[in-house]
């Protein structure tokens, strides 16, 4: 009895927590009169699409979307490229200079995009790269391969090292050995890896904003700033593009959700 | 000659020279992309920038007047102590929430893992996203928060959270103190079941209650995750830029401006990219500072 009383009491506070989430996508679903209605309405009595027809008529989220896919996945697939044998490498060997790589890779791990994001801007305009996807790409790839490393480090430090022993006995060359034991047995940790670099891309906001004035270029967080930036916002619409940016991210949390939370753990801890 | 070849191309795959060349472009990319930018941060501080000669390398040299120069504002004050209670309330409240949830959780009941899991939503979504919820959440007219204060008769009229310099601080810290708690609460959760259970049992058969089981028992043996978990959350706290942006701007009339806030402000839209620059330098000081604090607390936990 005392354990289905915490379950209920558990249900109550992760209800509680989700709520601005529930909001977003109620808000997205109720016409403008019962938006502002007075109490509010816990659940939308008329549910609409009105709002969802606006953003994709008016404000061309299509091609919102379609940027920041294009963005985060080239993010995605350079960091996995560049973090692999980086990562590889810090979980075999030992030695002071893997000490330093590993001590510089956690250092930049930590720096704010929005420490870096002055001299990103200046460094790319000497580059003429200002307004081009490629900034923006390179730019949140420096966010994203530390963290990459670091859990990747993780993945590989699991593969026992005896294996890739036997293949070399049997003739294999170190890197052969690694290509054909370790990557395969390491896929469950690319796909969880890869994910949250992906999320982590998608959300990014500040070096696209500062990059990339070109509103055809620009993905959907600097879309949704366009939104609710100003003083006075459009609730319904604006929850309505958040709920179509977020959507995504949500559907990647719920299919990977066990996975992900070992994976942090692990990360941010070892 | 052939064969020959192919034994060297061999021997090359094998060689011990793959690690260093491994772990070279990755090692290279970060060198490169944020090495560089970090030093060229702190050569663009002491010199004189602005658009005319932001193409250039070789502009004004001008000592420490740009540090002088934001010093002397009376903005800084302002900054320095938002920036202040902005960190240490959003450090304290999620290490608190986070560590209230995982103690929580950690009790078996079924459905305990799902619930903890739905959780961390929160912490995977993107800060704009957020941003743009809790300015709903929070809107003075039609803002639900607001409703169910006024309903639960906490307070009579409406708060103006964000648009009222004596509260946008606190709006936005909400905010940020909601999407952190997930992350403190998923570490403590993992520091909680690796404690070994037997001391537990031996000091609850000596006669201690929880209470001081948590005080003399578990808290001391998670100090190294504390430690690491603090560090981080107050890195990750600087990441704020984008919510504030989002909610407030960084106002009214400053209210809540924070250092990186501040940074951006002035690179960005008043084009003094040698401010800017000179803010974030300060910021990067006090960032690797508690960097270095976060990577020793991990290191000496791994070898113990």
């Amino acid at each position: 009895m005392r354990r289905w009383l915490l379950t209920a009491i558990g249900a109550v506070i992760a209800g509680f927590y989700l709520f601005p989430v529930y909001w977003m996508y109620a808000s997205a679903l109720k016409v403008s009169d019962e938006l502002n209605a007075n109490p509010p309405t816990l659940i939308p009595h008329a549910p609409t699409l009105a709002a969802f027809r606006w953003i994709f008529e008016r404000e061309n989220i299509a091609q919102f979307m379609a940027n920041s896919l294009v963005l985060s996945g080239s993010v995605t697939i350079l960091t996995l490229v560049l973090a692999t044998g980086a990562a590889y490498s810090l979980a075999r060997k030992k030695s002071v200079w893997m000490d330093v790589v590993l001590i510089g890779v956690m250092l930049s791990q930590v720096l704010p995009p929005p420490l870096l994001v002055t001299p990103m801007f200046v460094i790319f305009r000497q580059l003429g790269l200002i307004n081009t996807q490629l900034a923006v790409i390179l730019a949140t790839t420096t966010k994203t391969l530390p963290f990459a490393i670091v859990m990747l480090r993780t993945t590989f430090a699991q593969v026992p090292v005896d294996l890739e022993d036997a293949a070399r006995v049997d003739g294999s060359s170190r890197t052969m050995a690694f290509l054909r034991i370790t990557l395969p047995l390491a896929r469950i940790g690319y796909i969880v890896i890869g994910a949250l670099v992906f999320l982590l891309a998608y959300g990014e906001f500040v070096y696209p904003v500062s990059l990339l004035s070109k509103k055809a270029l620009q993905p959907a967080t600097v879309g949704l700033y366009g939104f609710v930036g100003a003083d006075y916002s459009d609730w319904g619409n604006a929850m309505a593009f958040a709920s179509v940016f977020v959507t995504p991210v949500i559907i990647v949390f719920m299919l990977l959700q066990r996975r992900i939370v070992s994976g942090l753990t692990a990360g941010a801890l070892k | 000659m052939k064969g020959h070849q192919r034994l060297r191309w061999e021997r090359a795959l094998d060689s011990e020279a793959i690690w260093p060349l491994m772990a070279g472009f990755g090692a290279l990319y970060l060198a490169f992309f944020v090495g560089y930018p970090v030093i060229y941060n702190l050569i663009m501080s002491v010199q004189q920038v602005t658009l005319g000669n932001i193409s250039t390398v070789f502009r004004p040299f001008v000592g420490l007047d740009n540090y002088r120069k934001l010093v002397d504002d009376p903005l800084f004050a302002t900054v320095f102590q938002n920036t202040l209670i902005f960190v240490t309330g959003n450090v304290a409240l999620q290490f608190l929430g986070g560590l209230a949830l995982a103690l929580f959780f950690q009790a078996a009941f079924p459905g305990a893992a799902f619930f903890r899991g739905m959780i961390l939503a929160g912490w995977i979504l993107p800060p704009l996203v957020i941003g743009a919820v809790w300015k709903w959440l929070l809107a003075s007219d039609n803002g639900v928060i607001n409703y169910a204060l006024r309903g639960l008769g906490i307070v009579s009229g409406p708060i103006y959270w964000l648009s009222d310099p004596a509260t946008s601080l606190i709006g936005v810290t909400f905010a940020n103190v909601w999407f952190g708690v997930p992350f403190n609460m998923i570490l403590l959760a993992a520091g909680l079941a690796g404690l070994p259970q037997d001391m537990y049992e031996a000091a609850a058969l000596d006669g201690a209650g929880p209470v001081r089981r948590f005080f003399a028992l578990t808290l001391p043996m998670l100090q190294p995750t504390i430690y690491a978990l603090l560090a981080l959350t107050t890195i990750y706290t600087m990441r704020a830029f984008d919510l504030i942006w989002t909610m407030t701007h960084g106002g009214p009339v400053d209210s809540s401006n924070i250092f990186p806030v501040w940074s951006y402000h002035l690179s960005f839209e008043l084009f003094d990219f040698g401010g800017g620059a000179a803010v974030s330098t300060m910021m990067l000081v006090v960032v690797f500072i508690v960097a270095l604090i976060y990577v020793r607390s991990v290191r000496t936990e791994r070898v113990s």
